[in-house]
């Protein structure tokens, strides 16, 4: 270490990090000591792709499996994510719609658990700000307030989503993604392959790839292989924080502490330095995703530029969210969904189906005797969820009766969405949450709790673009 | 299901007795029987043997293969399953297609078809079959 006490000292290196970073890098014009923990190392996508190739890379060694990371107490529900600079961004599949303003207000709107602390015009310019930094592709008619255009424009329909897009106008979008339609700084464009946790074009935005340009910041001393695990709190104010690094304890003292982390270590550093917020770790999950296959009569699916071509909102927002959950289409362009009847290949469209769920007590995640290893147990679905599946199935014949379908096959739901939710949610006091609308934790001051764990309801819609604006709303509004 | 059918595959699921052990022993090996079923499904399809037989090699080869995987192909052959009947026989077809120059072709029935290695999106130069890459969009979204 440079210093013996840092002004900032951020754990992590991803989304919810790197766009705090950003912000407050910007905001702050004196000379900061900054230190930066990351767990894992620099694993260059370069490195991963050959790995996929099915060649040597030196830098295999460096890949960690998330199942050896934590214990997963229901080995029914994976929880996968990336370690290592740049974390999930690393894996993720670049989905980027905004969440509805619905979203924000669903104790008032719909009598569902609580609102959220932010609304959506508090976050309406860090979401325009975090769609710039990431270059996303999407189109200008949205069913989300939004003026103007994107960064890159819209992906290409496929002659499915053109029919749908027709009859449903801004219920029926070019998917907002950050899968670049058109090459950009620092990435190519996609070719719809379709892989797309380590993109074969390097067309999706990773931290990475950016050009952001945070770490290259000469205010910031950034250490690898350093496995936060708690912090050191006294007087409601964490003093330092504790990590291992090289197999020893080691401890540094910062003035304000960020946790980027995910939402699972993130509860793992809170629970291990005595928070005794009710909340912390409670109501973890994500939403539920399950697959319908769409079989077409004389209709090819062709056409489609990337892997999620469109999402739908037809069974999205409504008063019907009193009774069950909202569902997010996302229309897949996958090239495994092929059918082998003569003439009929590519006569298939695919919906995944996304089910917001709630934050549930008995979905929580804990500590272990090993205090770098956290504990996860997700035992519950809501009933809320549970009945919107099955108005869905109900529902989505008539929705597609614009498209020529011979018959729907639903699919199991997939064991994971990649969208680690909830653990340390948001809301107004320490009576109904464990971070406020500044992602500050209630009883430690100086402590920011970022990502998808301060959510204070799921949403269906993907919640990494929200993450990365309330990143950029909290460094701004808190510094 | 056939009763006949619906006792051969209890028989599978309890062991595999119930068809004569004189099946197992002097058949030809399983990749045959792989083969066959893709050649029989895609009958109106211009498919070099050879090609097909290349394909099944590379197929079990990446996809490990002991005695049971052995005895479950050769099992599907003789029980007349196909595509619609099985996920296997299904992913094996689907991705032999995949594999192949047939969606390169746009599905032209008239023109052989030819193996071009394992369909991987990071090595091989198929592209996905639904995409824009071989089907160009005339009308840009907005």
């Amino acid at each position: 270490m440079k210093y013996d006490h840092y002004d900032l000292i951020v754990v992590g290196t991803g989304f919810a990090s790197t766009f705090f970073l950003k912000k407050y890098l910007e905001k702050n014009r004196s000379v900061k000591k900054i230190l930066v923990l990351e767990r894992g190392h620099l694993f260059p996508h370069a490195e991963r792709l050959k790995i996929k190739k099915g060649e040597h890379s030196d830098f295999s060694k460096f890949d960690e499996p998330w199942e050896k990371a934590i214990i997963n107490k229901n080995p029914e529900k994976r929880w996968p994510f990336t370690t290592g600079f740049g974390g999930c961004s690393n894996c993720w599949w670049g989905c980027t719609p905004r969440f509805m303003p619905s979203d924000f207000k669903m104790k008032t709107l719909f009598g569902v658990a609580d609102d959220w602390p932010v609304s959506y015009e508090d976050l309406d310019r860090y979401y325009y700000e975090a769609e710039e930094l990431m270059s996303i592709s999407g189109p200008e008619d949205t069913p989300f307030p939004r003026k103007g255009k994107y960064p890159l424009p819209p992906h290409n329909f496929t002659a499915v989503d053109k029919i749908l897009n027709e009859k449903y106008g801004n219920k029926y979008i070019s998917q907002p993604t950050a899968r670049a339609s058109r090459s950009t700084k620092g990435r190519n464009a996609c070719f719809a392959n379709s892989t797309c946790d380590i993109c074969p074009a390097n067309a999706k935005f990773t931290v990475e790839n950016s050009s952001i340009g945070v770490y290259e910041n000469e205010q910031i001393e950034l250490v690898y292989g350093a496995q936060v695990y708690s912090l050191l709190t006294a007087g409601g104010i964490a003093r330092k924080v504790n990590y291992v690094k090289d197999g020893k304890d080691c401890q540094i003292s910062g003035e304000v502490i960020i946790l980027g982390a995910n939402p699972i270590f993130n509860t793992n550093i809170l629970l291990n330095s005595g928070d005794k917020n009710r909340f912390t770790g409670k109501g973890f999950g994500e939403q539920l995703g399950m697959q319908v296959l769409i079989y077409l009569d004389n209709l090819k699916n062709t056409g489609g530029s990337t892997w999620v071509n469109a999402n739908g909102y037809m069974l999205y927002d409504g008063t019907h969210r009193k009774d069950y959950a909202a569902c997010l289409i996302e229309t897949n362009n996958a090239p495994y969904y092929i059918r082998l009847e003569r003439g009929k290949w590519l006569n298939m469209a695919s919906f995944r189906m996304l089910f917001e769920d709630l934050p549930l007590d008995s979905n929580y995640i804990t500590t272990t005797e090993n205090r770098l290893v956290p504990e996860v147990n997700f035992n519950t679905r809501s009933d809320y969820t549970l009945k919107a599946i099955e108005n869905m199935k109900k529902t989505l014949p008539d929705i597609l009766s614009c498209l020529p379908v011979e018959k729907l096959k639903y699919l199991d739901p997939f064991p994971n969405e990649g969208h680690i939710i909830g653990g340390t949610r948001m809301g107004l006091s320490a009576a109904d949450s464990v971070v406020d609308k500044n992602m500050i934790h209630h009883q430690y001051r100086n402590v920011f709790v970022l990502g998808a764990g301060s959510f204070t309801t799921f949403s269906a819609s993907n919640p990494t673009l929200t993450l990365a604006a309330l990143s950029l709303y909290s460094a701004d509004n808190s510094f | 299901m056939k009763r006949r059918q619906f006792i051969t595959l209890a028989g599978i699921g309890t062991g595999l007795l119930i068809l004569p052990p004189i099946l197992y022993t002097t058949s030809p090996s399983l990749r045959k029987y792989a083969s066959k079923l893709i050649l029989d499904e895609l009958y109106y399809l211009k498919i070099n043997p050879k090609e097909v037989e290349q394909y099944v090699e590379d197929y079990f080869n990446a996809s490990g293969n002991n005695m049971m995987v052995n005895l479950k192909w050769k099992s599907y052959y003789f029980l007349r399953l196909n595509a619609e009947k099985s996920n296997q026989i299904l992913e094996l077809i689907k991705y032999f297609l995949l594999s192949s120059d047939f969606f390169i072709h746009k599905t032209d029935e008239s023109k052989p078809v030819s193996y071009l290695g394992l369909y991987n999106p990071y090595k091989s130069p198929i592209p996905n079959p639904y995409s824009f890459v071989l089907y160009p969009s005339e009308t840009p979204n907005t």
